[in-house]
């Protein structure tokens, strides 16, 4: 075993940490506190070259390995960089791009995954409905073939990113009595007629990142619109699971760090009763519990994707095992971080109010603890 | 980066969880009493003709130190968990130091019966404030006639009362020191074992007594000026508890699996019942979680030693309370069938709690983890 990451990879780590917290952490807050999202920041990591990290570079990518891809979303997170731009990121970058990037024709490749990895465009993946998020089979939006086109009907909710994409990677049932087989994926760009989204979702937490709900009324797409070939939906939604379990819960490790560096910051200036708080044995417990986490999620995080670059395919249970442990495990160091900062924990003038408003996604987002648990639970 | 460990690794892991399934069954080594005892000291010599013992003191083609060792511990303690802790005490708490700090001489008569399995080992670092950590040694030594004269109390020293050399740690010229005294050397008196432990009940704990105990000046081992000896021997006890916890982990986690497959009840295997299924779940993320951690601590410590004390104290302490809660949790998915009678189960569940409370305990370990980020300096 050898848990050694590159020199390379720990110099770039540290390099994303200085940019982030120079040219995205000090607008954080601000962002957060209007629910706005932070264009300036989203094309800034384009410009970076994290959006399209693991992209080849003919693609406009980076041509970075998983792990690498990984240890970005970690330092995004310890640097301090918003949950909502995180997902955003990770919506965009895996749920969408690489979807397009796996799936699609050449022609649908050259067509988006520059624009894409650059920034200038933003996607989005719809596939939750208001009556389908884990059980995918009972989606009720249709894609029907007529002619050279595709002619879409239905709903989306939950969907990062929508108002402000430009493409959309949309599940749709083209045979809707195949159950799972019958899902099938579309590219849908903004302005397409038939095509519309909600006002975006105000949320507990994530805020800066845009949700809404998407609507298909008659919505015309060419048939090329098509991902793949019909009946490939479903599958297509499970490798992004690969992401989901790895760089979208990266970054909750590298805010982890965020946390007890802040929190180690406070308690050495905050005096109560002649002392500062980081003396008092309560306080500490607290770092501890911060520590103990980011260390045991780290491990479990890296570990798919050091699997993922090896091309191994994906052990769902081992997968769902970080999933759970990030998405359960993760609330208690957020809650810890807030009390270490008692009052001012609880107002948005210190972030920790938000470290724990955005941790609360993680049991939810991107399959819920309790589809985590009945995935361990069948497989074990 | 590598997250496998290699073919030749994994063989070993499943000889010795074979090797000590096969013999448990025969030889009981967890219930308690001298049988078991004498069973524990022939186990050992048993595991002398494997590799394990000598994992992290020797050199072995194919074996990557402590890295290869956490996943042999993991083995070992899973099956028994008795023989685990005499077998790590003596050979990697005792034999560790003895070999770091030892010379050829010592090494040659204390280190290799150890490693061979032919005897037993202890190490006496407690004292009656438990934790050496926040009060000085009151364990003095006193150079006399060309001797170190002992003396000083120590308690709760695994193995004591069946090994054949106890490493006394203590002060001598007012630095930490590690007293090399053999079994019935006159002043080393051995207490009788404390009534009943509530778990390693085949494990002989006692506590010692040294009344002007003369040890000969050659057998006293200190360490250089750059190093902290108790420390160190806190770091290895530390790595011996994680290794027995991610083992009682893996031991709770699959007799409860296992059974839950096969109990039926309401017509159907009570795994199909979500309460069931969702706690087998937790209980497996937790033991994965733990198992990885202290694989990593375990590799930190070989390969980036600057970084290991308080990533391991990270893992000490999450690897202790994940299996104390995961034979807790067993233990209600067993319900009767492990309340009752001695089960992988129950013994787990009571071993589980050594792991908090023993070596740097849990909370202690918080505080130094909250100092650690505070840059509070030890």
């Amino acid at each position: 075993m050898d848990f050694a990451f590159t020199k390379e990879q720990e110099m770039f780590k540290k390099e994303i940490i200085r940019f982030a917290k120079k040219e995205i952490v000090p607008r954080v807050q601000e962002f957060d506190l209007n629910k706005a999202f932070d264009f300036e920041s989203f094309r800034k990591l384009g410009d970076f070259g994290i959006l399209g990290l693991h992209f080849p570079e003919s693609y406009g990518g980076g041509g970075a390995d998983v792990t690498t891809t990984v240890m970005a979303g970690e330092a995004l997170g310890e640097a301090g960089v918003d949950g909502g731009l995180t997902l955003a990121y990770g919506a965009h970058s895996f749920l969408c791009a690489d979807t397009i990037f796996k799936h699609g024709t050449e022609a649908q490749r050259k067509k988006y995954i520059p624009k894409l990895c650059s920034g200038e465009w933003i996607g989005c993946m719809g596939l939750t409905e208001p009556d389908a998020g884990s059980d995918v089979a009972s989606m009720k939006t249709t894609a029907e073939k007529k002619g050279d086109k595709y002619v879409l009907n239905g709903s989306k909710i939950f969907i990062t990113n929508a108002p402000i994409a430009n493409v959309s990677v949309v599940y749709a049932k083209t045979d809707p009595d195949a159950k799972h087989m019958g899902i099938s994926a579309f590219l849908v760009e903004k302005d397409t007629p038939g095509y519309t989204c909600g006002e975006p979702l105000i949320k507990m937490g994530v805020r800066t990142s845009q949700t809404s709900e998407q609507f298909f009324s008659n919505c015309e797409i060419p048939a090329e619109n098509l991902l793949g070939n019909e009946g490939e939906g479903f599958n297509m939604s499970l490798q992004t699971v690969e992401w989901d379990r790895s760089a979208l819960l990266a970054p909750f490790v590298g805010v982890s760090t965020y946390m007890l560096k802040r929190c180690t910051e406070y308690a050495k200036k905050r005096v109560q009763f002649g002392r500062s708080i980081g003396e008092f044995q309560a306080t500490k417990r607290k770092l501890a519990n911060i520590r103990i986490f980011g260390e045991a999620a780290r491990s479990l995080i890296y570990r798919i994707a050091w699997c993922k670059d090896q091309g191994r395919p994906l052990n769902h249970l081992e997968a769902a095992v970080a999933k759970l442990f990030v998405g359960d495990w993760s609330v208690g160091p957020a809650n810890d971080a807030m009390l270490v900062h008692g009052g001012y924990g609880y107002c948005h003038e210190y972030d920790m109010e938000r470290i724990f408003r955005d941790s609360r996604l993680a049991p939810i987002g991107g399959g819920t603890s309790d589809i985590q648990k009945m995935i361990i639970s069948k497989l074990m | 980066m590598n997250y496998d460990y290699s073919k030749k690794e994994f063989e070993l892991f499943i000889e010795l969880y074979q090797t000590v399934s096969a013999y448990s069954a025969e030889h009981p080594m967890d219930s308690g009493g001298d049988e078991c005892r004498k069973n524990i000291q022939a186990a050992m010599k048993q595991l002398g003709q494997t590799p394990y013992l000598k994992l992290a003191i020797a050199d072995i083609d194919g074996f990557y130190g402590t890295t290869t060792l956490m996943g042999a511990m993991e083995a070992v303690a899973a099956v028994s968990p008795s023989l685990y802790l005499s077998a790590e005490y003596s050979v990697r708490v005792l034999g560790r130091a003895i070999a770091r700090w030892g010379n050829e001489t010592l090494k040659k008569t204390f280190l290799d019966p150890l490693l061979s399995g032919e005897s037993l080992g202890a190490l006496a670092l407690c004292e009656e404030t438990v934790n050496v950590d926040n009060d000085p040694l009151a364990t003095i030594g006193e150079r006399r006639d060309g001797g170190v004269v002992l003396n000083g109390r120590k308690q709760f020293v695994v193995n004591a009362p069946v090994a054949s050399v106890v490493g006394v740690v203590g002060l001598l010229d007012d630095k930490p020191a590690l007293f090399l005294v053999e079994t019935g050397a006159p002043g080393m008196t051995i207490d009788d074992t404390p009534g009943d432990a509530l778990g390693y009940k085949g494990v002989a704990i006692s506590g010692l007594h040294l009344r002007n105990c003369v040890v000969q000046e050659d057998r006293v081992i200190q360490c250089g000026p750059k190093e902290n000896m108790t420390a160190i021997l806190r770091l290895y006890e530390n790595q011996v508890l994680m290794g027995a916890s991610i083992g009682l982990a893996k031991a709770s986690f699959e007799a409860a699996r296992d059974y839950a497959k096969n109990h039926r009840t309401g017509g159907k295997p009570i795994i199909a019942y979500q309460e069931i299924g969702f706690k087998l779940s937790e209980m497996l993320t937790l033991y994965q979680a733990s198992q990885l951690l202290a694989i990593r601590a375990a590799w930190t410590f070989e390969n980036k030693p600057k970084e290991a004390g308080d990533l391991s104290l990270c893992a000490k302490v999450f690897c202790a309370e994940s299996a104390s809660q995961v034979a807790g949790e067993a233990m209600k998915i067993l319900g009767s069938s492990a309340y009752f009678g001695a089960n992988p189960v129950e013994r787990a569940y009571c071993c589980a709690r050594y792991g908090e409370v023993f070596g740097t305990s849990t909370e202690l370990s918080r505080v130094k983890i909250g100092d650690a980020a505070l840059g509070v300096k030890a």
